[in-house]
């Protein structure tokens, strides 16, 4: 009946420069570009926010520590061809908004084998990963930086969507408690 | 259920050991239906949340004022869209989930289904419909399963926005205000504190899905103890603006340290709930009408996708 579903397109958010992108949430566009400008207005409409990137979502590979005790040779017969793949990883249980965020890049032949590298390599912590996401780098479209200013910037001078914007709003207390 | 017992038996013990269940884990079939009810609704309370404040923004009485209203109107419309996107984390489509808003099949909180009639109502929404969202809200940010409990980290930090606006509004009304701005608000209060108590859903005695919600930690604290706590914070506060709540049995109680209300109209609940509100056609008939005319936009943007790319492009 609707139109709507359009694919899903994973979207990673940066939120300072020097920071990895982490994985925010999902959007629907027709293409990466609108993919981009959905992820804008769905996950930056606060500050702060100096880049994202879109990944198509069924070019993401993923594997939990559930998933890996139960099938270890999760990569056997997955080879294709060599190409990069960036690695997310998830590696804590603390309530917070992170889910995945950037690790790391490596150049395997499948994303599982991509994966089975970043286990056996000690520069992606392997023991402390919940979840891995592998994903072609020819896959993620990334923000222009040239529209940072038109597209993220903005979000910085709208301090009425912060809470901490209203001060003394309770008739009974000093101040009202910060947020729980 | 039947569910492999060894399966079963290691999922609950990670959800005793405080981790989350992710996509891809394994989860018993009515752990996934239960989510999928839930964030489902909630997404569609998001979204038809913004129709009852979104009347006004054309009549906000100031500039600060509408930029806050459209920001906070905008927050909701992306709180909607986290939550179908979590939602589809377990297997379901955006698409079906419209699907059943659109037709009128999917169920989404009563409270949206009561009309604005002044602009303090708009007030009243934040401080104490987003209120009361946040108190469930804040306890679901806890839940088992992570697209969930992310959604809810991120909509909570946003909520707390929408509850201050408002307060502060009924703040500046009931002590700077005109007799005719507190006669406004004083009925805006009238028609929605019962409206707001009814938002934590039935009694605990009535509530069938209670018990394997919080055996799976997907809630935490019943909808009696929720209602209560945000009574007994919120009472003391309407109060000390000189303000009347409708409820004659209102009473402190000072050995349980509660705040007591009189009787809940449930029938009235379950009216609103079966589609026999106030609003219920509208505010179906105005997602309806937003969908249709938004089609020329999908369209636009569809064909755009498709477009042979220009040389240099
Ligand atoms: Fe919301
Ligand atoms: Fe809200």
């Amino acid at each position: 009946m609707t139109d709507t579903q359009w694919p899903r397109y994973e979207v990673f958010k940066q939120d300072l420069p020097g920071q990895p992108h982490k994985a925010v949430g999902s959007v629907h566009a027709p293409d990466a570009e609108m993919a981009l400008l959905n992820a804008r207005d769905v996950f930056a409409r606060r500050p702060q926010v100096v880049s994202m990137w879109v990944a198509p979502a069924s070019a993401v590979f993923s594997l939990t520590a559930e998933e890996l005790a139960a099938n270890p040779e999760f990569w056997q017969g997955t080879a294709v061809s060599p190409q990069p793949y960036a690695l997310f990883a998830k590696r804590s249980q603390r309530r917070s908004m992170t889910f995945v965020e950037y690790a790391g890049e490596v150049v395997a032949e499948s994303a599982q084998l991509a994966i089975k590298q970043a286990l056996e390599d000690g520069r992606f912590q392997p023991e402390t990963a919940i979840v891995w996401w592998a994903v072609p780098l020819s896959a993620i479209s990334g923000s222009d930086p040239q529209d940072v200013d038109s597209y993220y910037a903005p979000a910085t001078a709208k301090t009425y969507r912060q809470q901490s914007y209203y001060g003394f709003v309770s008739p009974t207390r000093k101040s009202v408690k910060r947020e729980p | 259920m039947n569910e492999d017992p060894a399966k079963l038996a290691a999922f609950e013990a990670r959800i005793a050991r405080g981790e989350k269940i992710e996509p891809g884990d394994w989860m018993p079939a009515e752990y996934r239906r239960q989510l999928i009810r839930m964030i489902s609704q909630h997404a569609h309370s998001e979204i038809v949340g913004m129709l009852p404040e979104g009347t006004w923004i054309p009549h906000a009485p100031n500039l600060r004022r509408k930029m806050v209203l459209m920001a906070k109107v905008q927050d909701e419309a992306g709180h909607g869209q986290y939550l179908y996107h979590a939602a589809e984390t377990l297997g379901i489509t955006r698409e079906e989930m419209i699907d059943a808003l659109l037709s009128g099949k999917a169920k989404y909180s009563s409270i949206f289904n009561y009309p604005t009639l002044s602009w303090p109502d708009v007030a009243w929404i934040g401080w104490l419909v987003d209120g009361a969202a946040i108190k469930n809200q804040t306890m679901l940010a806890q839940c088992s399963y992570g697209p969930y409990s992310r959604a809810m980290v991120r909509i909570c930090a946003e909520e707390t926005f929408h509850y201050k606006q408002g307060k502060e509004m009924i703040v500046q009304y009931m002590t700077q205000g005109t007799p005719r701005q507190k006669a406004l608000v004083q009925d805006g209060l009238n028609r929605w504190w019962w409206p707001t108590l009814m938002m934590f859903g039935p009694h605990d005695s009535d509530s069938p899905n209670s018990a394997v919600l919080m055996r799976w930690g997907i809630k935490t604290k019943s909808n009696d103890a929720l209602r209560q706590e945000f009574i007994n914070e919120e009472v003391p506060e309407v109060l000390a603006l000189g303000l009347t709540i409708p409820d004659p049995d209102l009473r402190f109680n000072a050995e349980t340290g509660n705040w007591e209300i009189g009787p809940i109209d449930w029938d009235e609940f379950w009216r609103v709930v079966k589609g026999n509100g106030p609003m219920n056609a509208e505010r179906l008939a105005a997602r309806q009408k937003a969908h249709e005319d938004g089609r020329w936009v999908r369209e636009a943007v569809a064909a755009y996708a498709k477009r042979t790319p220009e040389i240099g492009d």
